[in-house]
């Protein structure tokens, strides 16, 4: 009987009786490959692979491949695949990842060192304040080592001698209690323990003993404890470990990942006040945005949660899970539900962070069909830019305002409180992102053109909410309405009614007869979204032929053609216009993500040979692309990209300045003034009248001493601002550099009448005065370096300092009457840094008095700030003032929260003062009493 | 090829053969530095201290006593002091400052035989409550020692008389979530393995698994018990969800069968519970994940609750050696990081990458 009969024979039984033969060992015919591969037994194919690895049949190496191969895809975990491997060395990994594994070591080595001397010096507290461990558990008890419920009651453990803590009475639990007493009657069938300690874990840690170090360390132990539980679906427990977690060191990343597990409990309130918290330490935090987005919904509180939704996708265009939400929560809202709230759990956000780095990485794109669809979810980018500063911009202005981070978390209390955060918030609201208006729908390489033919209209059309009659580039009225009406229905998801009206639009141009292919572009280009929304390929494909006929390598037509054919597995042409779009712009994550894709999908279908049957892929002029900064500008490419500049879209060329001008910026903090040259030059190619880069490019230019050059850009800077103190004292700087002296006291004399408090100006005015003293008796004076004391890399803050500050350089007033003016002085002392002053104010107020000056004006700022000046000023002279000093701010308001957010330098700040005070000596107090007040303050 | 670095790869970094028989090692944490307890050739013991350096072993310094050491913890003591608690083969149980260890700061006599296996807790911002130290011994002892009184333990957990003498091989604490609550797991040469509960003095659990129980370990000592893993002398490990304790089943549980010979050692991952290595007689280590099931109790028959297990996922495995891989330890402080020692004299640090992945 040959083989093949035998298993064609078993394969008609179908069945496997004859799987062994009757010494228990796998027949020899089952040894080949057509059995093999037909065999759906895995324990016989491990049978089959273990007689083939003894060798006992023959050697075959491929077949016993063939084996693994087939267990492998029948089942992938089976232990007969498990193979002893030698352990790896550094050999068998790529070199770079070897050598950052390597790093990363040496750089925990040199940590763990600094850690190690920091941890040998114990703190104060070290061994005082025991009283919280537990006493001993007792003597020699002995436990028998069987399991006999009855000799539970004899042995056990003696009374402990301390008596319940109030605590633990609110822990008690009756119930449990009774039935331990009523025990005795079920203790033949006790119920199952079900080990849910987490109603008894303390939610508080007690840390006054411990060095900032231990308490870092410990806090972050509770937090991966809670992410552990997080991940084991023990939300309750997770809870209770980022609480005690917080109660050592509140950090951002707690607060965040306790307001996901308390959603995941579906506890919105203490879900919104953590997301709460989050914001207020960090405004911008995406991932708590997305909370709280996702607590209004479950509230209820549509619109609240779209407008959280929308602030995400402000600072992230693309976050897909962001934007999914948003089309949900509108239109819920729109269905005219808003009251109702959503009945079951819809969680959005499903994973937890391990640390707030690695926090942005589940928001990429991966639809591609989600960026080339929607008309307008590109943020226009004068809102980027202002969020940019938004985010810089401290939140104090709003911290006083009663929104206070413990006031009642009532919805209408949110609104107020973001509000106060600073009027940025307001303007983006109503800037752009309710309102369809020109801005907003620009879409299409096109756009720019219209935009910038007409700033002042699309500037003026954008606060006014719905404005459907806002002019469209070189769009007749009636036809502008037309597009505008199409992008409104676009958005709100009605997509044949936008498509008729794009139609309309189409038909009515080409009637008038209007020259102007960038608008024609547009209009089909946006229908052919509309297309491929309804699923209408062919005719999107059509629409996107045409505008690329208008307009050739636009961006969108491409994106929209290549999905359409993508959706039409047309894969050939669909990944040619993704190369196409990729060398326009090679950022388009979406179109890469469709090409490997695509070209996964054409080498299974074609073969090796796959690229020779690729369409043409069209070879895209440098005029056309984006995103190419890699080689040094050419005349030629600079002025090709100005050409580029001026067509392309708003959008684009803003987004471009702003990344120039911040990599310009990196380079002016790194000390590479040649390269921030190259940059701030690229930047006002795009935007010649932006002030601030002239005076950055100024700076460069000093630093790298071509001071005809500064000069010509602070000239041209205070062209477009005339009161820039900057560049004039820029200018002063240059001015002095080509030895020009009364120029350069001109210069910094202005500067010194906007603003007396330019230290640097007034000694820059000294220098120069003797200079030009020195020039005037010499004739001519040997050319000095000058020295540029100033390197301010960021100038996006530089209508906040041209801004008028009171009080400052101006003396501070020691004998404050009332809370305001002692907050004026030591707002005053705290914005020069003067510590010493601050030492002075409070020396002179009665301690008595202080928790009443400093009324609500605590945080953690000003209470740093105090304890610098206590510690380093007022300690040395007056210890004991500094002692009942301490003793009345404790009893200030808000100081329990505000010490609770205190960062880590602060805490240690506290330390050290309360180390130095106890070792100061005075009458006015005794060890004690410091150790006490330092109890109040280290928590 | 691309595959096989998307997991975990266990690399050896450092090797340092050592002209001691090497019984256990342990970091000491927070710093750069490991531990190395062992038997000289003339019969005492050797306490090491070697420093991490740029890819070698530095020796720091080097104690010798009269007994040899066979185990060791930092489980008790405060991050600032890190006093090392020893166990030798006379049954001794000290407490050493290894910044001046002529003499113990603690010493007691804690049993007749060998210590086996000891553990700690309490200390190193782990677990609320009391320092303690558990010492398992072969005179078929376990005993709960509080650094604060002498001479005595506090909890002695010993066979009746009458009662057969099992040599306990290996000791554990678990549970010690706040300040009362504690327990300690034992395993026996028998295969037993024994929970004492040391809130309420009494034995909680008990088990056998056939086998000779050379290791067990909770995922965590400082939480509500969540999962231990048992190993045994033939090859095969055990991993308990204790969370849902049926009156008459206990724990559910889960077996594997990793190695071919006696699994020495099993040590989870200090950043991620659910990730835990094990240590085999043939020199091989294998790193293992568990996976909790969707739901992680059920219902008998009756209705009561019971526990249902998950599964365990193998995600590399190694062989270092041809001698039996003894001791393991992570770093606390460095994920990733770990070194264990061998019976062919040598200690080894070992980097295993994308634990983070996991």
């Amino acid at each position: 009987m040959s083989v093949s009969e035998v298993s064609s024979l078993l394969n008609r039984d179908n069945t496997f009786s004859a799987t062994l033969d009757h010494n228990g060992k796998v027949p020899v015919e089952h040894l080949e490959y057509g059995y093999i591969e037909k065999c759906k037994d895995v324990k016989h194919l491990e049978k089959i692979l273990r007689v083939l690895r003894s060798g006992e049949e023959g050697v075959y190496p491929h077949l016993n491949q063939f084996c693994e191969d087939r267990l492998k895809s029948l089942d992938p975990t089976s232990r007969a695949l498990r193979k002893e491997q030698p352990v790896a060395t550094a050999a068998s990994l790529p070199t770079e990842e070897w050598s950052q594994i390597c790093e990363d070591l040496q750089r925990w080595q040199e940590e763990s060192k600094d850690l190690e001397a920091s941890m040998l010096k114990p703190s104060i507290f070290h061994g005082i304040g025991n009283e919280n461990v537990p006493p001993v558990r007792g003597t020699d008890i002995s436990v028998p080592l069987g399991q006999n419920p009855a000799s539970k009651a004899k042995n056990k453990p003696p009374k402990r001698a301390l008596p319940l803590d109030y605590k633990d009475w609110d822990k008690y639990d009756v119930d449990k209690e009774c039935e331990m007493i009523d025990g005795g009657e079920s203790k033949k069938d006790p119920a199952a323990v079900i080990n849910s300690g987490h109603v008894k874990i303390r939610t508080r840690v007690d840390v006054t003993t411990l060095t900032e170090k231990e308490k870092l360390l410990m806090a972050s132990r509770e937090k991966d404890k809670g992410n552990e539980a997080f991940r084991a679906k023990g939300y309750e427990e997770a809870v209770a470990y980022y609480t005690r977690s917080l109660s050592i060191v509140p950090t951002v990343a707690v607060f965040n990942n306790r307001a996901q597990a308390e959603i995941k409990l579906q506890r919105w309130h203490r879900a919104l006040q953590d997301c709460q918290r989050v914001l207020e330490l960090e405004p911008l935090n995406l991932k708590a945005l997305l909370r709280r987005a996702t607590v209004f919904q479950h509230q209820g509180s549509l619109p609240l949660a779209a407008e959280d939704l929308r602030a995400v996708l402000r600072v992230e265009p693309h976050n897909t899970a962001a934007a999914k939400h948003l089309t949900e929560v509108d239109k819920k809202i729109r269905e005219g539900q808003p009251e109702l709230p959503i009945k079951g759990r819809k969680i959005l956000i499903q994973d937890i962070e391990e640390d707030e780095e690695e926090a942005e990485e589940h928001a990429r794109p991966v639809d591609p069909r989600q960026p080339v669809g929607g008309v307008d979810s590109v943020v226009s980018p004068v809102e980027r830019g202002d969020m940019g500063n938004a985010q810089k911009k401290p939140y104090g202005g709003g911290r006083g305002d009663g929104a206070s981070p413990h006031s009642d978390a009532s919805n209408g209390s949110h609104g107020h409180h973001r509000r106060g955060r600073g009027g940025s918030w307001d303007k983006h609201k109503a800037a752009a992102h309710e309102s369809p208006g020109p801005g907003k729908a620009a879409n299409g390489t096109g756009k720019r053109g219209s935009t910038v033919s007409e700033p002042g209209a699309a500037k003026g059309g954008r606060p006014a909410g719905v404005d459907l009659d806002a002019p469209c580039g070189a769009l007749p009225p009636p036809l502008a309405r037309l597009k505008n009406e199409g992008n409104l229905l676009f958005k709100n998801g009605q997509f044949s009614d936008a498509l008729g009206k794009y139609s309309q639009a189409i038909a009515g141009f080409t009637e008038s007869g209007i020259d102007s292919p960038e608008d024609l572009c547009i209009l089909y280009s946006n229908r052919a979204a509309c297309y491929l929304k309804d699923g209408n390929s062919q005719e999107c494909i059509q629409d996107c032929s045409k505008a690329l006929e208008l307009h050739p390598f636009s961006l969108k037509p491409l994106l929209r053609r290549a999905t359409a054919y993508d959706s039409m597995e047309r894969y050939r042409q669909a990944y040619a216009d993704y190369k196409t779009v990729l060398q326009v712009d090679n950022s388009v994550q979406a179109a890469h993500d469709s090409v490997n894709r695509i070209t996964r999908l054409l080498i299974e279908q074609d073969g090796p040979e796959w690229r020779e049957k690729l369409p043409d892929i069209p070879l895209v002029p440098m005029s056309a692309q984006q995103h190419r900064r890699e080689e040094a500008p050419t005349p030629e490419v600079l002025q090709a990209r100005a050409e580029k500049a001026a067509q392309d879209t708003a959008r684009r060329s803003e987004l471009r300045f702003t990344a120039l001008k911040q990599e310009g910026n990196e380079f002016v903090k790194k000390g590479q003034f040649q390269d921030a040259l190259g940059k701030y030059t690229e930047c006002l190619k795009l935007k010649p009248e932006e002030c601030t880069v002239y005076t950055n490019r100024a700076l460069c230019y000093l630093k790298v001493e071509k001071f005809a050059e500064a000069k010509q850009d602070c000239d041209a800077a205070l062209g477009l601002e005339p009161t820039n103190k900057k560049a004039f004292y820029r200018r002063a700087l240059a001015n002095k550099g080509l030895k020009d002296y009364p120029a350069s006291s001109s210069d910094l004399q202005e500067v010194l009448q906007q603003d007396p408090g330019v230290q640097e100006a007034e000694k820059e005015l000294e220098e120069v005065t003797a200079l030009l003293r020195q020039s005037l008796a010499s004739g001519a004076s040997p050319r000095k370096k000058v020295p540029i004391t100033e390197v301010d890399g960021d100038q996006d803050r530089s209508t906040a300092d041209s801004a008028p500050r009171p009080q400052e350089g101006g003396a501070i007033n020691m004998q404050p009457a009332d809370a305001y003016e002692f907050g004026q002085s030591l707002n005053a002392a705290r914005s020069r840094g003067d510590a010493a002053a601050c030492a002075d104010l409070l020396s002179s107020v009665d301690p008595e008095r202080l928790p009443r000056l400093l009324s609500n004006q605590l945080d953690g700022h000003v209470m740093g700030f105090v304890l610098e000046a206590l510690d380093e000023h007022l300690l040395a002279r007056d210890p004991g003032r500094v002692y009942r000093l301490l003793q009345s701010l404790h009893i200030a308001e808000r100081f329990a929260v505000v010490l609770m957010l205190l960062e880590t330098a602060e805490r240690r700040r506290v330390t050290q003062l309360f180390e130095h005070l106890s070792a100061a000596q005075s009458d006015d107090f005794t060890k004690d009493d410091v150790q006490n007040l330092a109890n109040k303050y280290i928590i | 090829m691309s595959t096989p670095f998307e997991k975990p790869q266990i690399i050896s970094h450092i090797q340092k053969s050592l002209n001691y028989t090497i019984f256990d090692c342990k970091w000491i944490p927070c710093s750069a530095k490991l531990v190395c307890l062992g038997n000289r050739a003339r019969g005492t013991g050797v306490l090491q201290i070697y420093e991490v350096q740029g890819g070698e072993l530095k020796l720091n310094r080097e104690i010798e006593k009269a007994k040899p050491f066979k185990c060791g913890t930092f489980g008790a003591t405060s991050l600032q002091q890190r006093h090392l608690a020893t166990g030798d083969f006379d049954g001794n149980l000290h407490i050493w400052d290894l910044e001046a260890a002529t003499e113990p700061l603690y010493s007691v006599k804690a049993h007749k035989e060998i210590v086996n296996s000891l553990d700690g807790v309490g200390g190193l911002g782990v677990g609320d409550g009391a320092p303690e130290v558990v010492t398992g011994s072969r005179d078929g002892t376990v005993k709960v020692w509080d650094p604060r009184q002498k001479d005595t333990p506090v909890a002695n957990m010993e066979p009746g008389a009458g009662e057969a003498k099992r040599d306990c091989w290996t000791v554990a604490f678990g549970h010690a979530f706040n300040q009362q609550d504690r327990c300690v797991c034992a395993g026996y040469d028998n295969g037993d393995i024994k929970l004492f509960d040391l809130r309420n003095m009494a034995v909680r659990w008990e088990t056998n698994i056939k086998n000779g129980v050379c290791c067990v370990e909770f995922d965590r000592k400082d939480i509500d018990m969540n999962k231990l893993v048992a190993t045994s002398l033939e090859g095969t490990f055990h991993v308990f969800d204790m969370r849902t304790q049926h009156p008459t089943k206990g724990f559910a549980s889960v077996l594997e069968k990793g190695h071919k010979s006696t699994i020495w050692q099993v040590r989870h991952l200090p950043q991620n519970r659910d990730v835990f290595m094990t240590a085999g007689g043939a020199g091989n280590l294998h790193l293992w994940k568990y996976d909790y099931p969707a739901q992680r109790s059920g219902e008998d028959s009756e209705g009561g609750a019971v526990g249902v297990a998950g599964t365990v996922n193998l995600l590399q495995n190694v062989t270092l050696s041809t001698q039996p891989i003894a001791s393991l330890d992570w770093s606390p402080d460095k994920q990733g990081l770990c070194v264990c020692s061998a019976f062919d004299q040598s200690v080894r640090v070992l980097i295993v990458t994308k634990l983070n992945r996991v």
